[in-house]
């Protein structure tokens, strides 16, 4: 575990975000609102994916 | 003792399906994933990809091997355990099955040998036109089976006349109308089965601090495919509770655990209860205030529909549904935090460092399977009482045999299956154990299919020990 404080409030937004992300998604805010979280979601862990690559990673 | 044969039958049928619909989850997923990394490697040339596709796909074969075998089983248990099914809707389920097995099950069954025992006699290129094929072929394969299956979930474009279904139209019978929900449902629950199955491996090889390579890249790849997928599958199963609670209300007013035709005000959302179905009530709840309306109704004051809604000889059984529904809603929930999770670590470069995450994703190696069960729970055990859901109840589909005939074919499946899911557990820990084999960059064969059949091709022990059979033994 990592004891830096801004470590740790960047953790706690990102969990925020996946439960915002997670009402958003099972529709509570409505469809169209689901459709674009799941879009936004999805779009964001690819430009994720694309920055910080992992396949094929050396040890 | 008196042995009813209608409850016999049924617990032979979810027994044998049960058992079987591990092994296609498992093969549908880990076909596209092995396209995926065979893909990967004609590309970018690394042998890991390589590495990786050798290394699951005797776990795949294994898997496809017994999926099939299971799978004939259950055409048996029609005429075995509910032949009067068989005899009032084979006009609708028989051509269905029938063409599962033409169109995908041989174009899986003919290219299986390639993707198995082809790679240094047919070329890389051709030989990932084999995977791919396969893995075209289990999606075909799914595509019939659920909508067979939705068929008897959500009846249509049938006319039934001296108690046997006509088709009217196979255009209805084919798109049911919960079947363009549960095919994306079923397919996205297979590919996550494999994400977690291929990650939870690389965590753990971590763990051990062995095959450092194969592990990254498995758990990368594992990882970045669970994250995207999770979020579709909540989309997904949240359009198909819709459609179910529009088709078939009674399976998710039993999924949600109230009993009055209108809940309180605000709704909790029950995670454990137990449930009176003789006295329509619960001995004991406990939930999340508020947020039933806020899921169920999207609104802060919503009232929920309960199972009083449905008269009570067309009730399902309530305990079933609901803790079927809450365990594979809870590892969705689970699934979602660690795809969040994994981008967060992926973002901070410590995906393969932190060890509190990569045990995590070791135990839920097996979450994908687990999930999946408990949703056919949910879409099988809700549609009681009927087999096919307003139209041919179950106790009435149970075929004219004496309950002992029913007993012992049930015993023998259950040694049986028993010894299959023991040397499968047994064969896929000692793959697991002893790991990836090292893997060239590059396949040997030219890519023609004359080539194959060359006899230097076929005779040559070196090219034989570079299979990803005999590599294996």
């Amino acid at each position: 575990m990592n004891n830096n404080p801004l470590h740790r409030l960047g953790a706690l937004a990102a969990a925020l975000l996946g439960v915002l992300f997670f009402f958003a998604i099972v529709g509570v805010f409505g469809l169209r609102l689901a459709i674009a979280g799941l879009a936004v979601f999805v779009l964001g862990a690819v430009v994720l994916y694309v920055a910080f690559p992992t396949a094929g990673a050396e040890s | 003792m008196k042995l009813d044969p209608s409850i016999l039958a049924r617990i032979q049928f979810a027994f044998t399906v049960s058992f079987h619909i591990i092994f296609p989850t498992m093969s549908i997923g880990l076909a596209s994933f092995l396209a995926v990394t065979e893909a990967l490697w004609l590309k970018t040339k690394k042998p890991v990809y390589l590495q990786i596709y050798k290394f699951w796909l005797n776990i795949f074969a294994m898997g496809f091997g017994i999926g099939v075998v299971t799978g004939i089983v259950l055409s048996f248990e029609f005429g075995l355990g509910f032949a009067r099914f068989a005899q009032m809707a084979g006009p609708a389920i028989g051509p269905l099955i029938a063409l599962e097995v033409l169109t995908a099950f041989f174009l899986e069954a003919g290219f299986l040998g390639i993707m198995l025992f082809g790679l240094h006699r047919v070329g890389p290129k051709l030989h990932f036109f084999a995977t791919c094929m396969v893995a075209i072929g289990t999606l075909i394969s799914a595509s019939w089976i659920l909508s067979a299956n939705s068929w008897m979930q959500t009846p249509a474009g049938v006319a039934i006349q001296d108690g046997h279904v006509t088709v009217v139209s196979w255009l209805h019978v084919l798109v049911n109308p919960s079947w363009l929900h549960r095919l994306p449902h079923m397919l996205t629950a297979a590919y996550l089965t494999a994400a977690f199955m291929v990650a939870g491996v690389g965590a753990w090889y971590l763990l051990k601090g062995k095959h450092q390579q194969f592990a990254r890249t498995t758990l990368g790849l594992g990882t970045a495919f669970a994250a995207v997928l999770i979020a579709g599958q909540v989309f997904i199963g949240d359009i198909l509770y819709g459609t179910m609670l529009e088709h078939q209300p009674s399976k998710m007013q039993a999924a949600e655990g109230f009993w009055e035709k209108q809940s309180q005000s605000p709704a909790p959302y029950y995670w454990f209860i137990v449930p009176d179905q003789d006295n329509q009530r619960n001995r004991f709840e406990l939930g999340i205030p508020y947020l039933g309306s806020i899921w169920l109704t999207h609104s802060l004051d919503g009232r929920v529909q309960g199972l009083k809604n449905t008269p009570r000889d067309l009730q399902p059984r309530m305990g079933m549904v609901f803790y079927a529904f809450r365990i594979m809603y809870a590892l969705a929930m689970v699934m979602f935090a660690i795809g969040v999770a994994s981008l967060w670590l992926r973002f901070r470069g410590k995906l393969f460092t932190s060890r509190w995450f990569l045990w995590i994703l070791a135990f839920m190696t097996p979450s994908g399977i687990i999930a999946t069960l408990a949703g056919w729970y949910v879409a099988e055990t809700g549609r009681q009482p009927w087999v096919i859901y307003g139209v041919l109840k179950t106790v009435d589909a149970v075929s004219p045999v004496p309950a002992r005939a029913l007993l012992s074919t049930l015993i023998a499946f259950v040694c049986v299956y028993g010894v299959f899911i023991t040397a499968f557990l047994v064969f896929a820990a000692r793959i697991i154990r002893r790991g990836p084999a090292e893997a060239s960059a590059h396949a040997e064969a030219s890519g023609s299919v004359k080539n194959a059949f060359r006899p230097y091709v076929l005779d040559s022990p070196d090219r034989l020990a570079n299979s990803p059979i005999t590599q294996r033994s």
